[in-house]
């Protein structure tokens, strides 16, 4: 039976409201009201990702994910696509580290069919998967693959750098993409098995966003999915525990085909949800996001040393996060003249911490990104999954902001101390192999061109 | 579980694109405005005039720096004071150069767009173009040209404006400039090139957001109000042309593990009659992962993650204005499937044109198009963009909101006859980055053109 809470807008929430709520069968249900466009947005979030895949059969969760749109019971072939598309609607799956969503943005008055659809497949995925789909969707994996990783200069940094971060054994040593030897060797088992075990609905969140009827979804959600046995065949993922800094600098250098030397680095960070890991974020806004930067001001506009230079912050639950530096060299630049800079700003940082302005500015900027987030349904949606799965209560998704906001600048300088030290991080170096004896008769690319996204799923 | 059948749609509760007011500040800007309830983020978008065709010969990439260099310090602030600023408003600001024109994109939370659009304005009233910031911009644009060399999907859209366009059209070199011509940039060409093409009687600014509480004429007045310039003079725009005999170029990337399709012409623009046919057809053959080239090429072989048709407006500025779009096929496939890919892709096509489109195709097409509507434009950064292509391409306000009608109206035939008018194939160029030891022996078997291979 749905439990309900009630809907008080908290204070720092923007006036957003989310409520509650759970069916007998474990599957939990967030709503959350908004009538400013006839749409709604239906998220799901099942609790699986690539850190609950074992040896030997990386890239199954994401494989996975795309044989979740080759049909169920009731849906043939495509039709998962063809129904929502044909309904005005739009669609996608994603696998990360954590967790495996599928999500459907609707015209409201066909949330109802959205609802069907994802009902269907929790329900009776595996009366439909098959061997042909199984073989085919293998080789679209491999294909995505090839296109975002392996056929793109610094392609396979990502992978690097993680397995760098993480020792052989960890659930987060590997990238959720797998490896070709993995995506080879798994099979239809695999893939019923790994249905079986987490496809449940006690495995997963529901959020519904906007333009609805919160009464009405509810009893569609309870006709389509309250039949839906649960089971408790998961296993717990790996523990992802690891110690507070890695205590060595880890280092690999790379001799590839890139059109420029590069240093990248990945720092480990406090666990995502803390306080630690938004001051965190913070300090890496201060030092590494946007034109105004430390590392920007730095490295591109006074030494002229770098064409980019940033970082990035990877937010993990289950273990320890990453913050990510990536620096491309400007002309003949050598990394060593860089990574000094780069450490100089920051022991820099760590001894002085922000000034007054740079917290103001970094503040702004993660502001202005929570009101993205959360000013679609889609990405409400979205945020409500992910703080319901990841840290057990939705509502702290619509708080998230005043909590950014409350950290102080002392917070920062200490995490940035505590963290961004040569003996916490992972180094990867690329170093362009020579030119050969090519003629270069060619003149320079083109910068505008990429004409329209990539490709779903 | 108990199964139930599949659910029929409720109601549809009606929308419409939002329709801007339209109206000119004293100093002849053009503005366009459209509230938005809740959407917390403002949009601006300000189209400039400054057309890459204006570009002074040898010296492409001009308009690039310029758009650059705008965000790099004024008359008030140095050039990381500038970012500061704006960053401390927590702004994003972008500029970018393009075919038809300039455009300068602001967002910021509402609570901060005053300061933030007092920045902008600053920027455009008085831009200090300092030399070492000049010459910075210049180094660094000259540093990321072998980044894109090295992408293969900029590296194919490259190769195929080189092939398509008439060697002295500007549309056949790169937007931002080759290594060349770049080099020669200084602060004097900026400048020059500012003060012959950017002025508030030729621009146009778009405001859309949740303006609840805001002035925006007394807003406008003090910021984007204060900028001041001539009338200007229009200019000719010569009419796009080019060279679509079926061909292959194959850009050789030794040991490639993937070749990168570009498959283009130019056809159709907005303001033809047949756009809404050709926007209809072309998502039939390959607008998503259900259309008739990822039915096959995805679903049925597996040798792509996605193969996707579209088309793109280049430069568009009336009725018979020798305008055009870019028709273009484009995606990835592995090596070994090139020539089976490629095969299989022209196979789609002739069916294509044999048979035509089915009624059930084009019903799911206009659904999926005119359905998503709500949805594409929910924030106002979407809306913005929009009613700014549309002055960029020189078409009515209410050019989108009648563009749904119009989608609804079209009829199977409509479609089918469009899409195999602009993907007809014998009259289309195909550039490959791929392993030419491996995929060029492959692609000649298949007699879609003449074959030839440049160094990637």
């Amino acid at each position: 039976m749905p439990m309900g809470h009630t809907a008080t807008a908290q204070a720092g929430s923007g006036g957003l409201t989310a409520t509650e709520h759970r069916l007998a069968n474990g599957l939990r249900v967030v709503l959350s009201e908004d009538h400013l466009t006839p749409v709604a947005a239906v998220c799901l979030w099942y609790d699986v990702g690539s850190r609950h895949e074992v040896k030997g059969r990386t890239g199954l969760a994401h494989l996975f994910e795309h044989l979740m749109f080759q049909g169920s019971g009731q849906v043939k072939g495509n039709g998962h696509f063809e129904l929502v598309q044909g309904a005005g609607g739009s669609l996608n799956g994603t696998t990360s580290f954590e967790r495996t969503n599928y999500f459907e943005t609707m015209p409201t008055h066909q949330l109802e069919l959205a609802l069907w659809l994802e009902a269907d497949r929790m329900g009776s995925l595996l009366d439909a998967l098959d061997e042909e789909s199984m073989e085919n969707q293998r080789d679209v994996v491999k294909n995505e693959r090839r296109q975002r990783y392996d056929n793109v200069p610094y392609g396979t940094a990502f992978e690097r750098l993680t397995a760098l971060s993480y020792p052989e054994g960890h659930p987060y040593h590997h990238t959720p993409i797998g490896s070709m030897a993995d995506l080879d060797a798994a099979t239809l088992e695999d893939a019923r098995a790994f249905f079986r075990t987490y496809y449940a609905p006690n495995n997963a969140v529901l959020s519904v966003v906007g333009d609805i009827d919160p009464e009405q979804t509810l009893a569609w959600i309870e006709k389509y999915f309250g039949s839906i046995p649960s089971h408790d065949g998961k296993q717990p993922p790996r523990d992802g525990t690891l110690p507070g800094i890695i205590g060595e600098e880890r280092r690999e250098l790379v001799t590839a085909e890139v059109p420029a030397r590069a240093l990248m680095a990945a720092y480990r960070l406090p666990h995502d949800g803390t306080r630690a890991c938004d001051a965190a974020d913070l300090a890496l806004t201060v030092l590494g996001s946007g034109e105004s930067s430390r590392l920007h001001n730095r490295l591109v506009r006074r030494d002229r040393t770098a064409v980019a230079a940033g970082f990035g912050l990877l937010r993990l639950a289950g273990a320890p996060s990453l913050g990510w530096l990536d620096v491309k060299t400007s002309g003949g630049a050598e990394v060593a003249q860089i990574e000094a800079a780069v450490d100089e700003e920051l022991a820099r940082f760590a001894a002085e911490g922000p000034t007054a302005e740079e917290m103001e500015r970094a503040q702004a900027q993660l502001e202005r990104e929570w009101l993205d987030r959360l000013g679609t349904v889609a990405g409400r949606a979205d945020e409500l999954c992910r703080y319901a799965v990841l840290f057990g209560d939705p509502q702290l998704a619509l708080t998230a902001v005043g909590r950014v906001l409350d950290v102080t600048a002392e917070e920062v300088r200490a995490a940035a101390e505590a963290s961004l030290r040569p003996d916490n991080r992972a180094v990867l170096v690329y170093e362009p192999v020579e030119p050969a004896d090519d003629a270069d008769g060619e003149q320079a690319g083109e910068g505008t061109d990429d004409a329209h996204e990539g490709a779903a799923k | 579980m108990e199964f139930h059948p599949q659910p029929t749609p409720g109601t549809a509760r009606p929308w419409a694109f939002p329709e801007p007011e339209r109206g000119a500040l004293p100093n002849g800007l053009t503005v366009l405005r459209c509230h938005r309830p809740g959407q917390q983020v403002v949009a601006v978008e300000i189209f400039l005039d400054a057309p890459l065709e204006a570009e002074p010969e040898g010296l492409d990439g001009v308009a690039t720096i310029m758009s650059r260099a705008l965000s790099e310090g004024t008359d008030k602030h140095s050039a990381e004071e500038f970012a500061a600023e704006l960053e401390r408003c927590g702004a994003t600001l972008d500029a970018h150069a393009d075919h038809p024109g300039i455009r300068v994109s602001l967002e910021v939370p509402a609570s901060r767009l005053a300061k933030a659009l007092g920045l902008v304005a600053e920027a455009l009233r008085a831009p200090a173009f300092a030399e070492s910031e000049i010459e910075r911009l210049v180094g660094n644009r000259l540093d990321e040209i072998p980044h894109e060399r090295a992408n293969p999907s900029r590296r194919a859209a490259k190769q195929l404006s080189k092939e398509l366009f008439p060697a002295d059209a500007r549309m056949s070199r790169p937007r931002l400039g080759t290594e060349e011509t770049v080099r020669r940039i200084d602060a004097a060409a900026v400048r020059a090139f500012f003060e012959a093409h950017v002025r508030p009687s030729t621009a146009t600014a778009v405001v859309v957001g949740d303006l609840t509480g805001i002035d925006l004429d007394a807003l406008l007045a003090e910021t984007l109000g204060d900028w001041s310039g001539d009338a200007g003079q229009p200019r000719p725009v010569p009419p796009i042309t080019a060279d679509d005999t079926g061909r292959v170029v194959i850009v050789d990337r030794p040991g490639a593990v993937q070749t990168q399709l570009l498959i283009g012409r130019i056809g159709a623009d907005r303001h033809e009659r047949v756009w809404p046919a050709q926007v209809l057809g072309t998502y039939c053959l390959g607008g998503t992962l259900t259309s008739r080239l990822d039915r096959v090429l995805r679903e049925e072989k597996g040798y792509t993650y996605g193969v996707r048709a579209f088309a793109q407006v280049l430069r568009s500025s009336g009725p018979d204005s020798g305008g055009a779009a870019m028709l273009a096929i484009s995606g990835s496939v592995d090596t070994e499937s090139t020539g089976p890919a490629l095969d299989d892709l022209w196979k789609v096509l002739r069916t294509l044109a044999a048979e035509g489109l089915t009624d059930a195709e084009r019903e799911t097409a206009v659904q999926n198009l005119v359905g998503v509507a709500p949805l594409k434009f929910e924030t106002a950064a979407s809306v913005a963009a929009t009613l700014a292509d549309q002055v960029e391409q020189h078409l009515p306000d209410d050019y989108q909101a009648h563009l749904y009608a119009r989608l609804a109206e079209t009829g199977t035939v409509e479609a089918t006859a469009a899409v195999v008018n602009a993907f007809p194939v014998d009259r289309l160029v195909t550039v490959l980055v791929g392993d030419a030891s491996q995929i060029e022996e492959p692609v000649r078997a298949l007699g879609i053109g003449e074959v030839s291979v440049v160094p990637g």
